[in-house]
């Protein structure tokens, strides 16, 4: 009895090891490139929102946030050459099914140059919409919930329902998302202002 | 051949795990919004089944059958995770639109039927076959329930608008209670179909 | 997220059944009585909520100091499945009645994706150990909560009409659909 309960336990412990020993020559293949992802599509959607700029250097030591919900991850400068076009934060903050984060790009005219969602795990066919190139919150002019906020005026009151449209039945996505856009933005904003004369257009 | 041949359209048809056996639903409702997803979703299941049939009709008799259970988890668990890497690697925005479903595939209850039933006594090239024809009728359903809910519920499919712009979405068909009352037709739809063949069957032997 | 929206939410809101599609086997398949639903909704409860409490110091305190986090689906179903063994022991001796009555359906409940699901959501949400097993109480009482409703339906199916084409599990769906549409609306109670 003894011996067989042995063998079984040996024989699971074999499976177990082989089964972790492959996992761990996938993972050394896969690893990185997942890891790798995340600074790509943080480079592309750079480019994505300042396509006229040709360097992103990041703000050191990072743009403040005013409110402890919505933190400001990474701030970078959008630079063409010499001349600041904008900025750019990474902001994250707390979403209906977890932490959200975007990066948000605010140009010298305190204007929102635009958005984008880089992790959000909210429901899939409602929250989980906001990143849905598909999805339109208006869909006679084909505007996406992030690309309503294209060219909006920081200083706009970003109140969903008022001028800025939600996703249906997602109402707290939909705040969230508002509300990370707007201290982002203010942030920005605020930052240019005190640190850029002028500004190009 | 012909016995290969018979093992895997026996998944496809007359043994369809969603249709006929009923199991294996949680996914299938879940990710069906879209036809990739769809896609995405019965390739995953089928390399799973595929190879965790394999390998386990390959060990079959060196699993001892009081510790059978556990051991097939640990292989299906193990290829699960490597589709999950791969995915996440190769194709995040798919792997992100099908969320926690691709972890879940572990406990999708048609890998670990098949397992039981078939691969822990067959020999392995029966395995194969039997993998492929349950992950191919897998996913034409999967491909079928997505290829409704998307069209009506977005004029799509596989992203390509198919409806005339005039086509109002009805979202419904993309919500929960949608994918419930489509799948509700489809089964609707089989039993019909297997009663017309077994009709005929029956027709042509008194005939 | 305060522990009342997080438990009002995976109860309702994000139903495990009928708003996430998690389950289902079980849930068509053992539907068919009262007594038997709340039973197996009950059983499901208790391991995850087990499960939770194993999963998740498994994970924050050996898999990612080790660097060993891809390991997470195999070590979280090897623990669920460890789990359901100790359940069925615990039952077979102090509850034979209700051992021979759950029959094949208790060890079914390691292949219950709802149980994994949940484990794995209390990752992917970042939620702490006191929010994760709040949320795995809200979301196995909304499993419970998805059993009694159908297998209370399946009663009254019995002694309706139903159309032709609909006769047998199409119904069963159709009726679920409908129970949906009503849970969607509960979306509108978390502000």
């Amino acid at each position: 009895m003894k011996k067989d309960i042995l063998r079984l336990g040996i024989t699971l412990a074999l499976f177990a090891a082989g089964a972790c020993v492959a996992l761990a020559f996938v993972y050394t293949i896969t690893g990185p490139k997942i890891a790798g992802l995340e600074s790509e599509q943080l480079a592309a959607s750079l480019k994505d929102l300042f396509p006229d700029a040709d360097s992103f250097p990041a703000i050191e030591p990072g743009i403040a946030s005013s409110d402890t919900s919505v933190v400001l991850d990474k701030s970078y400068k959008a630079l063409r050459g010499t001349d600041i076009l904008g900025v750019a934060i990474k902001a994250v903050g707390k979403s209906y099914g977890g932490a959200a984060s975007m990066l948000i790009g605010v140009r010298t005219d305190k204007h929102i140059a635009g958005a984008r969602i880089l992790t959000l795990s909210d429901t899939p066919g409602l929250g989980a919409n906001a990143v849905n190139p598909a999805y339109f919150v208006n869909k006679s002019s084909k505007t996406t919930f992030i690309g309503q906020f294209t060219d909006k005026a920081v200083s706009d009151p970003f109140v969903v329902k008022q001028d800025v449209i939600a996703i249906s039945a997602s109402t707290i996505t939909s705040k969230s998302l508002t509300n990370i856009m707007k201290k982002a933005s203010d942030a920005g904003a605020a930052w240019l202002d005190a640190n850029v004369a002028g500004g190009v257009q | 051949m012909k016995r290969l041949l018979n093992i895997l359209l026996k998944g496809i048809i007359t043994e369809n795990p969603l249709l006929m056996l009923m199991i294996g639903l949680c996914s299938a409702l879940a990710v069906t919004t879209t036809v990739a997803n769809g896609i995405g979703m019965g390739l995953a299941m089928t390399f799973v089944n595929v190879f965790a049939e394999l390998v386990i009709s390959l060990f079959r008799k060196l699993i001892p059958n009081d510790a059978r259970i556990p051991i097939f988890i640990i292989v299906i668990a193990a290829f699960t995770t490597i589709v999950d890497l791969s995915m996440k690697a190769y194709f995040p925005a798919l792997s992100k639109s099908m969320g926690v479903f691709i972890p879940l595939i572990v406990v999708n209850c048609i890998i670990m039927g098949r397992v039981e039933a078939f691969a822990y006594k067959q020999p392995p090239l029966d395995a194969i076959f039997d993998g492929i024809g349950m992950g191919l009728g897998y996913t034409w359903v999967l491909i079928g329930i997505a290829a409704v809910r998307e069209l009506l519920g977005a004029g799509t499919i596989a992203g390509i608008q198919i409806m005339p712009s005039s086509f109002q979405p009805i979202l419904f068909f993309t919500f929960p209670p949608g994918g419930f009352i489509v799948f509700a037709l489809f089964i609707s739809l089989n039993i019909w179909l297997n009663k017309l063949k077994t009709a005929s069957a029956a027709a042509k032997e008194a005939a | 997220m305060n522990l009342g929206t997080i438990f009002l939410s995976a109860l309702l809101v994000e139903n495990v059944v009928l708003m996430r599609f998690l389950a289902l086997c079980s849930y068509v398949g053992m539907t068919s009585d009262v007594g038997q639903s709340t039973g197996m909704g009950f059983a499901v409860a208790f391991v995850t909520v087990l499960a939770t409490a194993a999963t998740w110091p498994i994970y924050h305190f050996i898999l990612v100091p080790l660097g060993i986090s891809f390991l997470q689906i195999l070590v979280f179903i090897l623990v669920i499945a460890a789990l359901v063994q100790l359940v069925e022991f615990y039952l077979k001796k102090n509850v034979p009645g209700l051992y021979l009555a759950m029959g094949i359906y208790l060890p079914l409940i390691t292949t219950n994706c709802a149980i994994l699901a949940v484990t794995f959501d209390n990752i992917s949400k970042d939620y702490s150990f006191i929010q994760a097993l709040v949320y795995a109480v809200g979301a196995s009482g909304g499993y419970l909560l998805a059993m009694i409703l159908l297998a209370g339906i399946r009663q009254r199916i019995k002694n309706s009409p139903i159309p032709k084409f609909l006769q047998g599990t199409p119904i069963l769906f159709v009726a679920t659909g409908l129970i949906t549409v009503a849970f969607m609306g509960f979306a509108g109670m978390i502000k």
